[in-house]
């Protein structure tokens, strides 16, 4: 089977309490579990037991986690991502709270991705019995889960290659310099049927650009603008639509300057043989902010 | 404080970081998460003192670059009268055209 989904995400925020406020009044998480210095949140319509770990003391990413079916699922990719060349290590359950045995995988740009296939089950808000639409105590934004990521790479062609042949992603969409001298610049790619799980952009190794979080549509987009505005929220691009993947987006930074995004609208769906889209580099403003064509300075030099 | 190259001078209110009191002011200049956490909005503070109410990063602003001077403008509150000077490159640009006298 091919990997899930990415599972969670792990960063380091300056603020702890900053932080939680952020993530849950605004964001609409709820904090599952709580030590010092370190906090776990979930979404409303997430079943697994967190999706986002919070770690005080600087900024920017400690890990991602993606997860897998089964048990052989893990010693596939364990054994893929080493012929590959990447150093790889084993995760004993219990390292991450609730999550079971994985493999820690250092990718070409010195991320460090984690697999795993278990992970405490504690259900959505609404349940999985004649359920409502939507909880009815959601606060803030209300996003309904983490979506995917977005990382830098001083070698996006590599990146992408790692993902493809070692974790049987799939391209959907890549930006490259031009047609006749395609260099990698940026890679949209999906393990599932989603527009994309994994993105990597042009940049410093082992930085991240941001992570998303998934909305129902357009006006929740909006929405969740106002409340930005409320909660004086940095903003960075949007509300606006993006070329590539066709979802509407807004991005914005948490208390420490973690680039965020809410994600609206599963533009198409990717199965095994999606044809991928290609942009060049001199359309790439419109593949990134459709509407104005322009992209602001800090999209390309705001990493943490 | 005093803004170089361009030579403007703005007031910061008390406990009000340098870049507030430059949008406040309707005026812009390079700045990426406004949260202290990129260093996109580094500048060098030439006269006078500034302190954080946060904590800063080490891999945002090292300990060397407080040495020589660089402050997170972002985060920075100035505690004297200050002068700091923009990035090579970067000027001050004015959003509010009817706001500050150039
Ligand atoms: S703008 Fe990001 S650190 Fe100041
Ligand atoms: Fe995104």
């Amino acid at each position: 089977m091919s990997v899930m989904r990415l599972g969670f995400v792990h960063i380091r925020v300056t603020d702890l309490e900053e932080a939680r406020n952020h993530y849950s009044n605004t964001m609409g998480m709820k904090v599952v579990h709580e030590e010092p210095g370190k906090l776990w949140l979930k979404c409303w319509d997430e079943y697994d037991h967190h999706s986002l770990v919070l770690e005080e003391g600087g900024v920017g990413l400690v890990k991602l986690g993606y997860k897998v079916q089964t048990k052989d699922d893990l010693e596939r990719y364990e054994k893929r991502a080493q012929q590959f060349g990447c150093t790889t290590g084993r995760v004993s359950a219990g390292e991450n709270l609730t999550v079971g045995d994985g493999v820690a995988i250092s990718v070409p740009s010195g991320h460090r991705v984690e697999l795993y296939d278990e992970i405490e089950y504690v259900g959505t808000d609404t349940g999985a019995l004649n359920p409502d639409p939507w909880p009815r105590d959601g606060r803030g934004i209300a996003a309904h889960w983490i979506d995917h990521a977005l990382v830098a790479a001083d070698d996006p062609g590599l990146l992408e290659r790692f993902f493809t042949e070692a974790l049987d992603f799939h391209v959907a969409e890549r930006a490259i310099t031009n047609i006749s001298h395609p260099e990698v610049l940026g890679s949209w790619m999906a393990c599932g049927e989603s527009p994309h799980d994994i993105a990597v952009i042009k940049g410093p190794d082992a930085k991240l650009h941001h992570f998303a979080f998934h909305l129902e549509d357009w006006n929740a987009i909006l929405r969740a603008g106002d409340i930005m505005s409320m909660d004086d929220v940095s903003v960075d691009i949007g509300p606006t639509r993006h070329g590539i993947t066709r979802g509407t987006t807004i991005y914005f930074f948490d208390p420490s300057g973690n680039r965020n995004e809410v994600f609206a609208g599963l533009g198409y769906r990717t199965f095994p043989d999606f044809p991928t889209v290609n942009w060049t580099e001199d359309q790439l403003a419109k593949g990134i902010v459709y509407i104005s064509r322009e992209l602001n300075e800090a999209f390309t030099t705001v990493f943490t | 404080m005093t803004v170089l190259p361009d030579g403007v001078s703005v007031d910061a209110e008390d406990g009000e970081t340098v870049l507030r009191a430059l949008s406040r002011a309707g005026l812009r200049y390079r700045v990426g998460c406004r949260r202290g956490g990129c260093g996109i909005c580094k500048v060098r503070l030439v006269l006078g003192e500034v302190a954080y109410e946060r904590p800063i990063a080490t891999t945002v602003l090292s300990d060397e670059e407080r040495i020589e001077g660089i402050c997170l403008s972002c985060r920075a509150i100035p505690i004297t009268s200050i002068a700091i000077e923009l990035q090579e490159g970067d000027r001050l640009r004015k959003v509010l055209g009817f706001a500050f006298p150039a």
